[in-house]
C-alpha cells in the first residue's frame, strides 16, 4: 500500500514538473519578455538596496562602503537629536495627511461626475482637459502659482480691484498649506480618475437599468451601485496612499515653499537633498531614507490589516 | 524558430548592456583609448595618442553662448596648450548654480574633472578632511615654479589645510565684493542731496514711495530679492555693529553680534512701510528684482559692486528708462563715523585635483602655462580689434556674441589662475576693470573705490573646522529664512521671533561652529607666538 502510495505522489511531482517545463516552452517566448522587466527591478530597485550599509557608516565617498569605517547606530542617533529633522517629518506627515484628507476624495468625486455624463465628446474633452495638469513639471507649475498668487498676480491685482483688499497666499502660513494642497489637487486629480472610471466600467451596467425600473434618483443611483462598485480599488488607493504618508515628493514643496513658509515647507525629501547633495553627508541622507521606508511600511502594513480585519480585500 | 530568435535577440541585448552598465569602470577604460586614438591621428604627434586632460567649466547659461567645449577660447588652449604638449584639454559644464551639488555627485563617482575648482573653500576643506584630493606642495615644486611666482606665498596659504597646500587659489585682483547704488535722476528730480547715513536713506526712500518721482506703476523704494540671491542688504549690518574684541568677532555668527538685532529691525521696520519689495522672499532667483530695477520701477538696490552696470542690468534699463541713472553710494555710516563693509580677500576660486585623477602632472602645467602673462592677456581680452580695443594704453573690452563670446567678466571661467583684470600693475587693474562698463567707466571707477574703503576681509581659518563641514549647509540655510522671517514678520512680534530664531539656529549647530571657531583661533594665536 505505502510503496503504491508513494509511487503515486512521484509521480504527481513528475506530472507537476513536467507541466512546468512545458509550460515555459510552450510559452518561452512570453517568459523572455518577463525577462526585461525583471531585470529592470532587479537591477535598480534590489541591487541599490546594498547601498543602505552607508546609514551605519561614517561613509567616505572616496573610499566607498568597503573602505569606509562602520559607526553602528551613531548616525540615527546624530539624526534623532536634530530639531530639523522633527520638524521635516512632522510637515512631512501634516502635508500628506492634508493631501489625503481632501485630494484622496476628489478624484473619486470627479470620476463620478463624469461617469454621469451623457454627452460623449464633452466628457472626453472634459477628460483630456482634467489630465493635461498631470503632465506639466512642477518646476513649470510652481512659476504659474507664483505669477497668479503673489501679491502683484493676477489674484490680488483682482482682488484690490474690486476693493477687497490684498491676500497673501504664499507668503502667509496657513494660506500657504490651502494653497499646497489645492495646486496638488488641479494638478493630480484628473489623472487619478483614471484607475475610478476603469472600475465603473467593470460595473454591471443591468444593476442600474434594474435601479431605473425600480424609479431610483440619480444621487440613489451613484449611492447604492457606483460606490459600492468601486469600493475595492478605493481601499487599495487609499492603503498605499497610507503606505505613502512618510514619503513625499521633492519637487513640490521645494518649489512651492519659501523661505517664510519654510515651518511648513522644510520635508523629509528637501532636508535629505540638503544634507545629502547638499553637504554630501551621504550617511545621514541614507539613514533618514532608510527610516522614511522603516515607518512607511509600518503604515503600509497595518492599514492593510485594518482593511482586511474590516471584510475589504487588502492587496496581499 | 528563426522568427523566435530574432525576437529574443534584442531583448538579451539589452539584458546585456544593461548587465554592462554595472562595471561602469571598466566602459570608460575602454572607452577612452578608442576616442584618443582618433584624436591622435588628426593631430600626428610624435610620442603617441595624446592625453585627455578634463576641466572644469561653469555653464552660466547666458543666453547666445557658444559650445562651451569648442569656441575661441578653448581653441587657443589646445593650440598652445595641448599641442605642445600631446594633450587635449576638454571642459566639462557643470550648472553655475548647482555648482556644489555637482561636484558632490562627481566626486563621489569618480568622475570629477582632473582640475576642479570651487569658490566654497568649505567644500575644499571637506574634500581635504576626507582625503580626496591630492595633496600640490611636490607637483607645484616641480612643475608650477611660474604659477609659484605669480600667485606668490599669501595666495598661497589660503589653498593651505592643516599646513598642508591643498588647493590653489586663484589670485584675485578687484576686491570690492558689495555695493549700493541709487537713481541720481530721482533724486535729482525731488531735489534731494545723496544720503550719507541711515537716517538720510530712510527720509530718501519715504520720499520716493510718496511721490513717486519715477512717475511708474507701483513704485518700489528698495529693492530686493530672496536672501542668498545678488541682492541684499548691502552693508546695512556692520553699520549697526558694536565694537567687539577680535577674536568675538571672528568667531561669532553674525547673529551674536551687538547691534545685529538692531540692523534687522531697522529692515523689519522699512518693509512694514512698504519701503521694500513686497514679495522679496518669494523671488528666490532674483529674476522678479532684476525686472523691477530694469523697469525703472527701482530707487535703491544693494547687490555686488557692479552690478548696476552690468550689461544685463543697464541695457535694458537704457531702453526702458533712458533718463535712469544708478550710481554708487557709501550710505550706512557706523558710529564712528566709519563706513565699514567686508570685501575680498586676496584669493579668489579654489582649484584642486581629485584623488581619482591620472593627469595630476599635466594638470599642474596646464596652470603654470595659463600664469604666463600673455596667455593671459589673450583669454582675458582676445585679438585687438576683434575682443578689445585699446584707449591710453588700456584695454576696453569689446562685447561679442557666438563664438568669441566671453560667457563671464574677463572670461573668468576659464582663468582659473586669477579672478579679475590681470595687466601686471594693480592701477592699471582698476582702470581696466572699470573700461570694461562701456559708458559707464566713471561710475564704475567710483564704485570700486567707494567699496573699497573702509573694508574688512573674513578671516581666514588655516585649520578645517568639522562642525562648520558638518553643519554648515543647514546654518546657511537657516541664515536665508531667518533673515527673510525677521524683515517680513510683524512689528509687534519682532523682537521674541529675533531670539526665538537666534536660539534654533544656535541649537541647530551655530554654538558647535562657534565653539570650534575660537578652539582653532587660539591655536593660531598660540602659533605665531
Amino acid at each position: 500500500m505505502k510503496a503504491v502510495l508513494g509511487r503515486d505522489s512521484q509521480r504527481v511531482e513528475i506530472r507537476r514538473k513536467n507541466r512546468i517545463v512545458q509550460n515555459i516552452k510552450r510559452d518561452f517566448l512570453l517568459y523572455a519578455l518577463l525577462l526585461l522587466p525583471m531585470a529592470y527591478i532587479a537591477l535598480f530597485r534590489y541591487a541599490p538596496i546594498y547601498g543602505v550599509l552607508m546609514a551605519f557608516q561614517d561613509y567616505n565617498i572616496f573610499q566607498g562602503i568597503s573602505g569606509s569605517e562602520w559607526v553602528g547606530l551613531d548616525v540615527f542617533r546624530f539624526i534623532f537629536e536634530q530639531d530639523s529633522f522633527y520638524r521635516a517629518l512632522t510637515n512631512t506627515l501634516v502635508l500628506n495627511l492634508l493631501d489625503l484628507v481632501a485630494g484622496f476624495p476628489a478624484p473619486i468625486i470627479l470620476a463620478i461626475l463624469l461617469n454621469e455624463l451623457r454627452f460623449t465628446r464633452f466628457k472626453k474633452l472634459t477628460q483630456t482637459v482634467l489630465y493635461l495638469p498631470h503632465f506639466l513639471s512642477w518646476v513649470i507649475i510652481g512659476g504659474m502659482v507664483y505669477l497668479m498668487f503673489s501679491s502683484g498676480g493676477m489674484a490680488n491685482t483682482i482682488l484690490s480691484g474690486l476693493g477687497l483688499g490684498k491676500i497673501e497666499f504664499l507668503s502667509d502660513k496657513t494660506n500657504w498649506l490651502i494653497m499646497y494642497v489645492a495646486v496638488g489637487i488641479w494638478q493630480s486629480a484628473g489623472w487619478g480618475t483614471i484607475l475610478y472610471l476603469a472600475a465603473m466600467i467593470g460595473i454591471n451596467k443591468d444593476l442600474y437599468e434594474a435601479a431605473d425600473i425600480d424609479g431610483c434618483s440619480r444621487i440613489r443611483k451613484i449611492w447604492h451601485i457606483t460606490l459600492p462598485g468601486i469600493k475595492p480599488t478605493i481601499i487599495i488607493l487609499l492603503i498605499l496612499q497610507i503606505g505613502r504618508m512618510v514619503s513625499i515628493g521633492f519637487d513640490r514643496p521645494f518649489v512651492m515653499g519659501n523661505s517664510l513658509v519654510s515651518d511648513y515647507s522644510d520635508v523629509i525629501s528637501t532636508y535629505v537633498y540638503r544634507i545629502g547633495i547638499g553637504s554630501g553627508d551621504f550617511s545621514q541622507a541614507t539613514a533618514v531614507g532608510l527610516f522614511q521606508s522603516v515607518v512607511g511600511l509600518l503604515f503600509l502594513v497595518s492599514a492593510n490589516y485594518v482593511a482586511k480585519k474590516i471584510g475589504e480585500n487588502g492587496i496581499w | 524558430m528563426n522568427k523566435k530568435l530574432l525576437v529574443l535577440l534584442p531583448v538579451l541585448t539589452l539584458l546585456a548592456s544593461g548587465l554592462a552598465g554595472c562595471g561602469g569602470d571598466n566602459n570608460n577604460k575602454e572607452n577612452q583609448p578608442n576616442e584618443s586614438s582618433a584624436a591622435s591621428t588628426e593631430t600626428k604627434s610624435p610620442s603617441g595618442p595624446p592625453t585627455t586632460l578634463t576641466v572644469e567649466v561653469f555653464d552660466r547659461g547666458i543666453q547666445g553662448q557658444p559650445d562651451l567645449n569648442n569656441n575661441t577660447w578653448t581653441r587657443y588652449i589646445n593650440e598652445h596648450f595641448g599641442k605642445p604638449n600631446n594633450a587635449v584639454v576638454k571642459f566639462v559644464p557643470v550648472p553655475r548654480s548647482q555648482e556644489i551639488d555637482k561636484l558632490n555627485v562627481m566626486m563621489a563617482a569618480g568622475e570629477a574633472p582632473d582640475i576642479s575648482f570651487t569658490y566654497d573653500s568649505a567644500t575644499v576643506s571637506r574634500y581635504a578632511k576626507i582625503n580626496g584630493i591630492m595633496p600640490l606642495e611636490e607637483l607645484l615644486e616641480k612643475y608650477g615654479q611660474d604659477l609659484k611666482n605669480y600667485l606668490g606665498e599669501t595666495v598661497l596659504t589660503y589653498g593651505q589645510f592643516n599646513g598642508k597646500q591643498m588647493a590653489i587659489p586663484a589670485k584675485r585682483t578687484s576686491l570690492a565684493w558689495i555695493g549700493s547704488f541709487i537713481r541720481k535722476d530721482w533724486l535729482d528730480k525731488l531735489g534731494l542731496p545723496v544720503p550719507t547715513n541711515r537716517d538720510e536713506l530712510y527720509n530718501t526712500l519715504v520720499a520716493f514711495r510718496d511721490k513717486n518721482p519715477g512717475g511708474v506703476d507701483g513704485v518700489i523704494p528698495w529693492g530686493l530679492a530672496a536672501t542668498g540671491m545678488n541682492y541684499g542688504t548691502g552693508n546695512l549690518a556692520e553699520s549697526f555693529w558694536g565694537e567687539q574684541s577680535e577674536e568675538d568677532f571672528v568667531t561669532s555668527p553674525n547673529w551674536l553680534k551687538p547691534g545685529n538685532k538692531e540692523s534687522l529691525k531697522f529692515l523689519n521696520k522699512l518693509y512694514n512701510e512698504k519701503l521694500i519689495s513686497p514679495d522679496f522672499a518669494l523671488d528666490k532667483t532674483a529674476k522678479q528684482a532684476d525686472a523691477d530695477v530694469t523697469n525703472g520701477k527701482v530707487g535703491f538696490f544693494s547687490a555686488n559692486w557692479d552690478y548696476a552696470f552690468r550689461q544685463n542690468i543697464s541695457e535694458p534699463l537704457k531702453a526702458n528708462v533712458p533718463d535712469a541713472n544708478f550710481i554708487p553710494i557709501d550710505t550706512f555710516k557706523n558710529d564712528e563715523g566709519k563706513y565699514k563693509k567686508m570685501i575680498y580677500n586676496e584669493n579668489g576660486l579654489n582649484v584642486f585635483i581629485p584623488k581619482s585623477s591620472k593627469n595630476a602632472e599635466l594638470a599642474i602645467k596646464y596652470l603654470n602655462w595659463m600664469a604666463n602673462p600673455d596667455v593671459l592677456f589673450f583669454l582675458q581680452y582676445g585679438e585687438e580689434g576683434v575682443n578689445h580695443k585699446t584707449v591710453d594704453g588700456i584695454p576696453q573690452v569689446i562685447a561679442q556674441t557666438g563664438d568669441n563670446m566671453q560667457m563671464s567678466p574677463q572670461n573668468l571661467d576659464y582663468t582659473l589662475v586669477v579672478n579679475g583684470v590681470e595687466l601686471g600693475d594693480q592701477e592699471k587693474n582698476i582702470k581696466a576693470l572699470s573700461a570694461s562698463y562701456a559708458g559707464l567707466e566713471e561710475t564704475a571707477e567710483q564704485s570700486y573705490k567707494i567699496n573699497t574703503t573702509d573694508g574688512y576681509t573674513s578671516f581666514f581659518y588655516d585649520t578645517p573646522n568639522d562642525a562648520n563641514i558638518k553643519y554648515g549647509k543647514t546654518l546657511g540655510d537657516l541664515n536665508k529664512q531667518m533673515t527673510d522671517k525677521l524683515i517680513v514678520c510683524k512689528p509687534s512680534d519682532f523682537d521674541s521671533l529675533y531670539d526665538k530664531l537666534v536660539d534654533e539656529y544656535m541649537a541647530a549647530g551655530g554654538k558647535a561652529v562657534m565653539e570650534e571657531n575660537v578652539k582653532i583661533y587660539e591655536a593660531m594665536q598660540a602659533n605665531k607666538k
